[in-house]
């Protein structure tokens, strides 16, 4: 149950601790989503069919997604950072439904990486920190700081609060849902594995739970998308 | 232990009440509006997808403290 990650020291120092399983699988989880895209998107026909169909659904939904936020005059720098998004996060969530591996004595080697709080904070902080690059390059910096004492010059501090408490939400909430899944989901093979007659019990629970957090990961990408999104157009589109 | 045991158990009890009820409301105000007015489902639905997770940010917390304290066990 005390699962645990193997964590290598990074050149030696002995605090800049690297989890390995971790890197392993948000590669993998790259590898699918670069790969899967760009077999999908080769043999390019003016009538799309089959796989090119799905992607263009995909990139509709995306714009569905944008201009729901912010004017497509700036929205459309961001078509294809929502579509990695919603992508890379659907797929690392999904990586831990089918099955997970672990030693004997409970080293994790699969499971889905965004249920460890470290990697999706830090997915989180640099979609924040590109938010406020995005801010600098489409509105100027002068506008950019002049947002800061907007409505009023006692706001300031609220909206560097507002971003620290952003980065920390939009990366919790991810942990939080993908972790519970997770957690869920050993509980119910340690009780399948606890006995024949539990095992029979358990089964069914499992699958359900499986189907379950199918659309927990799939509505947890969508809404990270979204939320991407609305903290862009906060510092991108223009009030009047 | 027994104690920090019981503290995990109500934060999360407590944090999945909280949300649970917060959700609802706003949930329950959109699916209003939209039986109102069916031709701005999507305005609102937009407004319902930057409202949930706001009120889910509270629950979100709490469950981290529970997380904390599981860590301290």
């Amino acid at each position: 149950m005390d699962s645990h990650f193997l964590k290598v020291d990074l050149f030696g120092i002995p605090w800049l601790t690297v989890n390995v399983p971790n890197l392993i699988l948000t590669t993998v989880a790259m590898a699918i989503v670069f790969f899967v895209t760009f077999f999908m998107s080769r043999k390019i026909q003016m009538y799309p069919t089959g796989a090119q169909n799905a992607l263009e659904y995909l990139v509709q939904f995306i714009k569905n997604v944008i201009s729901s936020t912010m004017d497509w005059k700036q929205g459309k720098n961001f078509i294809m950072l929502g579509i990695t998004i919603i992508l890379y996060v659907f797929v690392a969530n999904m990586m831990g439904v089918p099955f997970e591996l672990a030693t004997a004595d409970h080293d994790v080697w699969w499971n889905s990486p965004t249920s460890n709080p470290v990697l999706t904070i830090s997915l989180a902080a640099f979609i924040i920190i590109l938010t406020h690059i995005y801010g600098l390059k489409l509105k100027g910096p002068k506008e950019y700081g002049k947002d800061y004492f907007r409505p009023a010059f006692f706001m300031a501090p609220f909206k560097v609060i507002e971003d620290l408490s952003n980065t920390l939400t939009l990366g919790m909430r991810l942990y939080a849902n993908i972790y519970a899944k997770e957690m869920i989901m050993v509980m119910l093979v340690g009780l399948g594995a606890s006995g024949v007659f539990w095992a029979f019990g358990a089964f069914i629970p499992l699958v359900v739970f499986q189907a379950f957090s199918v659309f927990i990961g799939s509505l947890q990408a969508f809404i990270f998308c979204m939320l991407t999104m609305v903290y862009m157009a906060h510092k991108v589109s223009e009030e009047h | 232990m027994g104690s920090i045991a019981i503290a995990v158990a109500i934060t999360a009890g407590l944090a999945a009440i909280a949300g649970a009820f917060g959700v609802a409301i706003v949930v329950r105000s959109t699916l209003q509006g939209i039986t109102r007015q069916p031709e701005i489902r999507g305005p609102l639905q937009t407004v319902m997808f930057i409202g949930v997770p706001l009120v889910e940010a509270l629950p979100i917390f709490a469950i981290v403290i529970a997380f904390l304290l599981l860590g301290n066990m």
